[in-house]
């Protein structure tokens, strides 16, 4: 089985030799130092240093699948937003947020163009990594934390209270334009697209709010790549125990929990697929045999595919995710 | 309405974020000559040691917090003009921030809003904040404590290079060091000779206070 098939079966909940150990990109990206050094930098903002950071992870990590981008930001400058780029140190991050009232950014960008910009530097990427064997992986942001990158994260969450109606309707306005912008992704080749959605946790938003202004988006986008046939992955940040039971109605084909979760419990709870969970910590500061034996965990766990639990520190070694997925290609299968 | 009445009145209203109302409210206890301090300490605090509490319960959570201190600020601006400031204990002082690298700052504001509701004298130096930034502001305003706040695994390290500069600049006991964020815990915070550790906002703000022997 090679890795695309593992990948594409394992999405589809059928039978695999064992389960993929793989790094989709975006938030949770594994272009640490040791990698963004050999490239020489650029990654973020060039297709061929992407290119080569994508080759580079999948390369010497061992992670079974070429993700870009390596950020969350990539959607936001078309925005209005700002962005510092960053370096081979520290990541992309928004500097400012447009000001505009909400209903002149929904005016001025309702025909933003998703194939501009980074957005167009990120598809190029993906049209030059697509192939036969290994899975490319387009990484989304999600709508919550896509918007609160655009305008002022308090102002948005105070609207959610304050003024519902107002609220959803940008949330729409984003969740639309990100739509696009996935299956731009999936014309240009990705197999597999991976939304995170960090700033939308239970904890951030209550319940409640994460009922009403996260999970009808997230099934909008993953029908519409369902519509493709495009496998979903979907990453929530946070303690999710008490959404388990919710997010079987988006229909992801994975969901991806954050280390606080409990993966024996998520299991149960949930009935589409389940990625996850080694400690992004462990794997920054912890000694190889005690990440190969949270690893063993979460393959006891029965995760359909092994992943680091949220994004990666910078500072991670190479040494250190190839312990992890070594131990999954190499590991106790009867 | 007399005063107790008013005072509960405030506090309620404040924690059902009716921002004019709260407004109103601190508009009448001027026209009643209630000195401001009562009005801050029984009136707009308590309202928001309520909203403290249901954070913590879990039945408020950011958005209705924000809200809340929308109301808190709202009967602040009211009644500050009045305030006799010889009323005053002096306030906790603290330089808030969230460090180099990340900008992630929901957890930073909220004890930003809350610490400020509770009589905090707090600068606030926003997100992506160079690393001796903190010192200098410390130095400058004679603060009491730095509050550093990351969300990143990748940047907590920054913290750690706080406190060996604090301690280059022979400048380590003269503040407490409070650390808090996702992936920060206890032993991170032993590890690196921080002074206290929160898991949440309203939890930092009440061991602030005991820190400081003001609880």
């Amino acid at each position: 089985m090679d890795e695309k098939v593992r990948l594409l079966t394992a999405l589809k909940g059928d039978r695999v030799d064992r389960p993929p150990v793989i790094c989709p990109g975006g938030m949770m990206s594994a272009c640490v130092t040791e990698i963004s050094d050999q490239v020489g930098g650029g990654h973020h903002s060039g297709s061929q240093a992407m290119v080569s950071a994508a080759q580079k992870i999948n390369e010497l990590t061992g992670f079974e699948n070429y993700g870009v981008p390596f950020c969350l930001t990539s959607e936001v400058e078309t925005l209005g937003a700002s962005v510092n780029i960053g370096d081979n140190f520290i990541e992309p991050r928004v500097t400012r947020y447009n000001d505009d009232p909400l209903e002149t950014i929904m005016e001025n960008y309702s025909q933003a163009d998703v194939t501009s910009g980074r957005m167009g530097v990120i598809l190029e990427a993906i049209r030059q990594l697509r192939n036969d064997k290994i899975p490319v992986i387009g990484n989304v942001s999600g709508h919550i934390s896509t918007a609160s990158s655009v305008i002022d994260p308090l102002e948005m969450f105070k609207m959610l209270r304050r003024d519902p109606e107002r609220a959803a309707s940008f949330l729409t306005f984003i969740n639309d334009y990100l739509v696009k912008y996935a299956l731009e992704m999936v014309k240009a080749g990705a197999d597999v697209i991976s939304i995170s959605d960090p700033t939308a946790t239970g904890e951030i938003l209550g319940p409640r709010n994460f009922q009403k202004f996260a999970l009808p988006y997230y099934h909008k986008i993953i029908n519409a790549l369902h519509t493709e046939g495009i496998p979903v992955i979907l990453h929530i940040c946070g303690n999710a125990t008490n959404l388990i039971g919710s997010l079987n109605e988006v229909n992801a084909n994975a969901v991806s929990f954050d280390s606080i979760v409990n993966m024996k419990n998520a299991r149960e709870g949930l009935k589409t697929g389940l990625m996850g969970n080694v400690s992004t910590q462990l794997l920054h500061t912890g000694e190889q045999a005690k990440i190969v034996s949270i690893t063993r965990n979460a393959l006891q766990s029965e995760v359909d595919i092994v992943a680091p639990a949220c994004g990666l520190s910078m500072a991670t070694s190479i040494s250190n995710l190839k312990a992890m997925t070594d131990y999954v290609k190499e590991g106790p299968y009867n | 309405m007399d005063k107790a009445t008013l005072f509960q009145e405030i506090s309620h209203a404040l924690v059902e974020f009716e921002v004019e109302k709260v407004a109103e409210l601190a508009e009448e206890t001027i026209q009643q000559n209630i000195p401001a301090y009562e009005t801050i300490t029984e009136g707009l605090v308590t309202g928001m040691k309520e909203v403290s509490r249901l954070y913590e319960e879990e039945e408020y959570f950011l958005p209705e917090v924000l809200m809340c201190s929308d109301a808190f600020n709202a009967g602040l601006d009211v009644v500050n003009p009045h305030l006799d400031k010889n009323s005053l204990e002096k306030p906790i002082k603290i330089v808030i921030g969230v460090v180099e690298g990340d900008t992630h700052d929901i957890g930073k504001n909220l004890v930003r809003i809350l610490s400020g509701a509770s009589g905090f004298e707090v600068y606030d130096l926003g997100r992506d904040v160079p690393l001796n930034q903190f010192i200098d502001k410390a130095e400058e305003v004679e603060s009491d404590m730095i509050c550093m706040s990351t969300l990143m695994t990748t940047t907590m390290d920054g913290m750690k290079t706080v406190i060996d500069r604090l301690k280059e600049r022979n400048l380590r006991d003269k503040y407490k060091v409070l650390i808090g964020g996702g992936p920060i815990s206890q032993t991170f915070c032993d590890k690196i000779g921080a002074d206290l550790y929160a898991n949440d906002a309203s939890s930092a703000v009440r061991k602030a206070k005991e820190l400081m022997g003001r609880a």
